[in-house]
């Protein structure tokens, strides 16, 4: 199995001599979901500005709930990231206390620590599978209605099924089609779904 | 006797050739899913919404129950042989269950857990069956502000209580609020937070949204992270697949007082059967203590049967609830709601007028799935083991193809597809970071009833906000809310403070 550790967000690659820096994920990435949460309470509150609302409309109007859960979200994100920070620091303490003595001891909770090799609690973050799936879904999504459904979903498959780490390529587009047809032909010829035959279905 | 004829009826209803086939269905994919560990009911009942529109309501909702209490029945295998639970209510019945095996005992503890979730879902139906009308004729009684407070009890029981960072959980349950929001105002008309766009209009689909983050956002952690996590090694189960009579003597007081200890959780909004498998897990073992010869840690058998009838019993009981009251007590249980949405049928009290047939055809497969869930798992629980041998790339890439599937055959378009593909991000980073995602559902499902219900109950106050605070059935549940919010704080301070255990 291939594993390309990810040495760029996730997992920290410092090197294991440097006393004062501990293994530990980078900021970023654990202020990604408070990001995340940000952004759409921001996209609530421009849509709760731009909204038109006539006057006739009684008090808890169509801007009520939502400006709720806008306040809501904005003061959950404060209280989340400063935990993360109270607990980043907690750890990093915790680790400058025991730097240079065992490094294998990570005491962080849920820290990616690369320093000891082979460690099996540190989580890896593997790009390649990322980009597999990922990218093989958003092909999938944009050429569906063109490649039609059993092109585009053996190709979706043979995508995710790499990410996975198949081996034998060729073995996997066979399955990856055998599962469509067969989706195919449950799903629109039995059931009664439609799904599009694109190119496939273009001549007849 | 009248719930008895209904329930005759109901049994005629559910014994034709084609229900009894979804029934079956149902209970073997709810099974493999259970037994698989990654995948649970909720990623199945999820996967399955979009592709049951094409069946009528009763036969989807037979085959989900079917998928539901498989899931439950399934779990315990892996956590059991391998002390990897399917899902997270087949955690608890893991301590006991594995060393059970360990001790060469597998195939008693296999056995003991698929009565236990028989007995705990047997019983669960049977007062379902008796209560839920009751239940049903009681909520008739409720209005806005009581649905409100019900709405909110439920939001507040799944994202503070059961998962570990209040903050999180709530964060998650906003999330699920905020995305309700978008599209038209159902009472007023106005257009909202859509950009302009006409993909909008009705608001984010509840099916691309379960769909994304339950599978494919799944999909996505486990091939970049989960799947380097180093697994147990399977046991195997050799032996007699049933319990010798000491056993039985043993095991039953445990299965029963598991039973009891779910039933309540059922109707308690606090996401599903988690809490109860502990609880009845800790009161066992409390029990044990006590004894001469104490058996937690060496495999005690009643460590596993208390919970695996515990987890039963609750999903049992929130069934019921699902149906009279229209209120999810767990992710799967809100995905199910939503499906009832789609086929135009409101859970609660007028569903039991509107759709008995139904209803009652429903409540009947909760009987023929328990014995069919018994039938195929109490003898081979090991057979359902080898599901492990599907290559995992080859499963995944399945799960995916089936979530474009879905999602593509009940929208038809490309723009969904890709919401899936970015809620489906969203969500693995939640589950990379471990922000609980039953909240999101919860919020997404139930958001529109208490957007809608307060508004209701305010308007019609001319905005005065005592409105929500009269009424006895309104004081009830606030009450009980505060009670269980305490209790959560106090068992919180301790856990933190006795760490050992």
């Amino acid at each position: 199995m291939t594993q390309q550790v990810a040495g760029a967000d996730s997992a920290s690659v410092e090197p294991p001599s440097t006393e004062t820096a501990p293994a530990r994920p980078f900021l970023l990435g654990e202020l990604t979901m408070p990001l995340v949460f940000t952004a759409f309470a921001t996209y609530l509150l421009v849509g709760l500005l731009s909204m038109s609302v006539p006057d006739s409309v009684d008090f808890p109007g169509p801007r009520f709930f939502p400006a709720t859960v806008v306040g809501v979200v904005y003061g959950l994100v404060v209280l989340d990231v400063l935990v993360i920070l109270r607990r980043r620091r907690a750890a990093g303490s915790a680790h400058e206390k025991q730097a240079g003595k065992a490094p294998s001891g990570s005491t962080a909770v849920g820290a990616a620590d690369t320093t000891a090799p082979g460690d099996d609690a540190a989580p890896r973050f593997s790009w390649r599978s990322f980009a597999w799936v990922v990218g093989g879904f958003l092909v999938f999504a944009l050429l569906l209605e063109f490649l039609g459904w059993i092109i585009g979903a053996a190709l979706l498959f043979w995508c995710v099924a790499r990410g996975f780490g198949a081996a034998r390529p060729l073995l996997t587009l066979v399955v990856g089609l055998t599962v469509s047809s067969l989706a195919y032909i449950a799903f629109d010829m039995a059931l009664g779904l439609s799904l599009p035959s694109g190119i496939l279905g273009g001549g007849f | 006797m009248d719930t008895l004829s209904l329930l005759m009826e109901g049994f005629a209803g559910a014994l034709t050739f084609q229900n009894i086939f979804w029934v079956v269905l149902g209970c073997f994919l709810g099974t493999a899913v259970g037994v698989m560990p990654g995948l649970g009911s909720s990623m199945a009942v999820a996967l399955l919404l979009p592709v049951t529109f094409a069946l009528d309501p009763t036969a989807a909702f037979i085959m989900f129950s079917g998928v539901y209490f498989g899931g439950l029945f399934g779990d315990s295998t892996m956590g059991i042989l391998m002390n990897t639970p399917g899902q997270a209510s087949a955690i608890a019945s893991t301590f006991e269950g594995h060393k059970m095996a360990q001790n060469g005992r597998a195939p008693q503890a296999l056995a003991t857990a698929a009565i236990g979730a028989f007995i705990g879902g047997f019983v669960a139906s049977v007062v379902v069956v008796f209560f839920a009308p009751f239940l049903a004729e009681f909520s008739t009684k409720f209005g806005p502000a009581e649905y409100f407070a019900l709405a909110l009890f439920a939001f507040v029981a799944t994202s503070s209580v059961v998962t570990d960072s209040a903050v999180k959980g709530l964060l998650s349950l906003a999330f699920g609020l905020g995305i309700a929001v978008v599209g038209i105002d159902s009472v007023t008309g106005i257009p909202r937070f859509t950009m302009d766009s006409p993909y909008l209009f009705d608001g984010i689909s509840l099916v691309t949204v379960t769909v994304a983050v339950l599978a494919l956002g799944e999909v996505v952690y486990f091939a970049t992270v989960a799947r380097f996590k180093s697994q147990g090694e399977m046991l195997k189960s050799k032996g007699r697949p049933w319990l010798s009579r000491a056993e039985l003597r043993e095991a039953a007081p445990a299965w029963l007082r598991g039973t009891a200890i779910g039933l309540p959780f059922g109707v308690i909004p606090a996401g599903g059967a988690e809490i109860p498998t502990f609880l009845a897990f800790g009161a066992e073992r409390k029990l044990d203590r006590r004894r001469p010869d104490p058996q937690f840690g060496k495999g005690a058998i009643r460590g596993l049967a208390a919970p695996e009838a515990a987890g039963n019993a609750t999903t049992g009981m929130a069934m019921g609830a699902l149906l009279a009251l229209g209120l999810p007590v767990s992710a799967t249980a809100a995905i199910m709601l939503a499906a009832f949405r789609q086929y135009g049928l409101q859970p609660g009290p007028l569903l039991f007028e509107r759709a008995p047939d139904l209803v009652w055809a429903l409540l009947a497969s909760f009987f023929i799935a328990m014995i069919v869930l018994l039938v195929i798992n109490l003898p081979f629980a090991m057979v359902w083991a080898k599901l492990l041998l599907i290559p995992q790339p080859y499963l995944y890439a399945g799960i995916t193809v089936f979530c474009g599937l879905g999602i593509y055959a009940t929208s038809g378009s490309t723009f969904d597809l890709l919401m899936l593909l970015g809620v489906g991000l969203v969500g693995f980073l939640m589950r990379m970071h471990d922000y609980p995602l039953a909240p999101l559902i919860i919020g997404m499902v139930l958001g529109p009833l208490a957007e809608t219900s307060l508004r209701d109950a305010l308007i019609s106050a001319d905005g005065d906000p005592a409105v929500l605070f009269t009424g006895p059935i309104v004081l009830v549940l606030y009450g009980v809310l505060l009670l269980v919010l305490l209790l959560t704080l106090r068992s919180k301070v301790t856990s933190r403070t006795r760490r050992d255990v």
